[in-house]
């Protein structure tokens, strides 16, 4: 088949209908910088979504359960060489990005005998300052960018998650805490599910701290905590 | 038998070391020990690094964090030790991070001896001997107590009830702390971390009179020791500045 192009071209196309149909009912996650720190947050039933990658480094998913385990038992084995092999300073997403997860990600998605990753991903990068963390979208194809705005979203429709990356960056305020901004995500999140139209949607007074019968799971990358590890769950409720 | 390895042997003797080999005076951290207070498990050490009657450096850290509810105290070859101490330290974070869950105590204090066990060659030579201390408490028990555990350089562990210690200097610390254990009011386990502090100070400055390799405190010149606490919540460090503030209490 790879020796005729028109069909690996067909091939790689229905992969992408096949993983789009896979990712339908995955929910968003979200990452979110603030003054102290990166805030991490994903809604399930039962399976995680929030993982800490390495001292200053956060990982947040959808899709495939057994590809989210896949990229992040990649993505902290590289974390942990490099840092044995150089130091802690010398792990940056850039690097495991770039030279580890990416070209992974690519070559699964074009090897069309095997099975592709089901996933879309968020990784983060805590900075000394707001304006130093590193947010990044990672594509189940391994094609990614470099968010600067300080909030990224991960879904399964792109065109929802710009709308809904837009509704977050309208209604976070630059002096909002990080528990505002968990607030805020939650209703978010509830929003896009229920499929509302995100233009008018306006939040409420009172933000919640759960989803009734689901389970919230929140990290901030604590920019207060010393090193080396600054990676913490944050219990909402 | 052209060829043969056996054959050429006799023919290109490595010559031993020997008279004409530059003397190589090994490296030696010295002095750590471990002792149970009230407020859990003290673990201290000074700054001395020696080499051979050198003294090589008076800041060295010889308290290493292995992560937040474990440690360990080196005496030995610092060069070994400090590569113990971070193969220890990225393989519980490592594991804990992939397998979501920490490692368990008595895994962390496996882990220690087979990095000594695989050691042995340095420690047949006499240049990489480590004797650690480690100090940890186990996360997956709620009601677990700090424990101390102490090591022969070949990997053997062994627990201690009261306090351990290693390095040149830690016979006269281990006398002293079995006169208090017996007979000190209040015994060292009974003391509260500010009363601890002070101890493993006057501990040091005591080991220093008799053994030139421990060093490097002196509270006249605002030099203390490397103290660190585990307890139930994790390691706290207690810093210079909170040293010198209980040393001022206990010697108005």
């Amino acid at each position: 088949m790879t020796e005729e192009p028109y069909r690996w071209l067909e091939a790689i196309g229905n992969r992408r209908e096949y993983i789009s149909e896979q990712m339908k009912g995955g929910t968003p996650v979200f990452a979110v910088s603030r003054p102290e720190g990166i805030l991490m947050l994903g809604v399930g039933i039962g399976h995680s979504k929030v993982f800490e990658i390495y001292d200053r480094h956060g990982f947040a998913a959808l899709g495939h359960p057994v590809d989210i385990e896949k990229l992040r038992q990649s993505a902290i084995e590289a974390a942990h060489v490099e840092g044995f092999n150089r130091s802690s300073k010398d792990v940056t997403l850039r690097r495991l990005i770039s030279f580890a997860l990416s070209p992974m990600l690519k070559n699964s998605f074009e090897q069309i005998f095997s099975p592709p990753f089901i996933i879309e991903a968020v990784f983060t990068e805590l900075g000394e300052t707001p304006a130093q963390d590193v947010l990044v979208r990672v594509h189940y194809d391994g094609n990614h960018h470099y968010e600067t705005a300080g909030i990224l979203i991960a879904a399964a429709d792109r065109k929802i998650e710009a709308e809904a990356a837009g509704w977050l960056r309208e209604n976070l305020k630059a002096e909002d805490s990080a528990a505002r901004a968990a607030g805020l995500c939650l209703v978010l999140w509830q929003a896009i599910v229920e499929g509302r139209n995100l233009a008018e949607f306006r939040a409420p007074e009172s933000l919640p701290r759960g989803i009734p019968g689901k389970t919230v799971e929140a990290a901030l990358i604590d920019r207060k905590l010393p090193a080396p590890v600054q990676y913490r769950s944050l219990e909402l409720a | 038998m052209n060829g043969d390895f056996l054959a050429l042997l006799p023919k290109a003797v490595v010559p031993p070391a020997g008279a004409n080999a530059p003397a190589l005076q090994p490296l030696h951290a010295t002095t750590v020990f471990a002792f149970h207070c009230a407020e859990g498990v003290i673990i201290a050490g000074d700054h001395r690094a020696t080499a051979g009657n050198i003294v090589f450096s008076d800041k060295t850290e010889k308290i290493l964090e292995l992560d937040s509810h474990s440690l360990m105290a080196i005496a030995g070859s610092p060069a070994t030790a400090f590569e113990m101490g971070r193969t220890l330290q990225t393989s519980f974070e490592f594991y804990r991070r992939s397998q979501l869950q920490p490692m368990s105590l008595a895994a962390k204090i496996r882990a220690l001896s087979q990095l000594l066990r695989n050691n042995l060659a340095g420690t047949i030579q006499g240049f990489g001997v480590v004797a650690p201390i480690f100090a940890g408490v186990e996360t997956n028990d709620p009601a677990a107590k700090p424990q101390i555990y102490f090591y022969d350089p070949l990997g053997a562990q062994f627990e201690a009830t009261d306090y351990a210690g290693s390095g040149s200097g830690s016979g006269s610390i281990k006398s002293v702390l079995s006169f208090l254990e017996r007979w000190g009011q209040p015994k060292p386990a009974e003391m509260s971390l500010a009363q601890a502090t002070v101890l493993a100070n006057r501990l040091l400055m005591t080991a220093a009179e008799f053994d030139t390799a421990t060093g490097g405190v002196h509270p006249e010149k605002r030099l203390f020791a490397t103290i660190k606490l585990v307890a139930r919540s994790g390691i706290r460090s207690i810093s210079a500045a909170g040293q010198e503030q209980f040393w001022k209490e206990a010697n108005p």
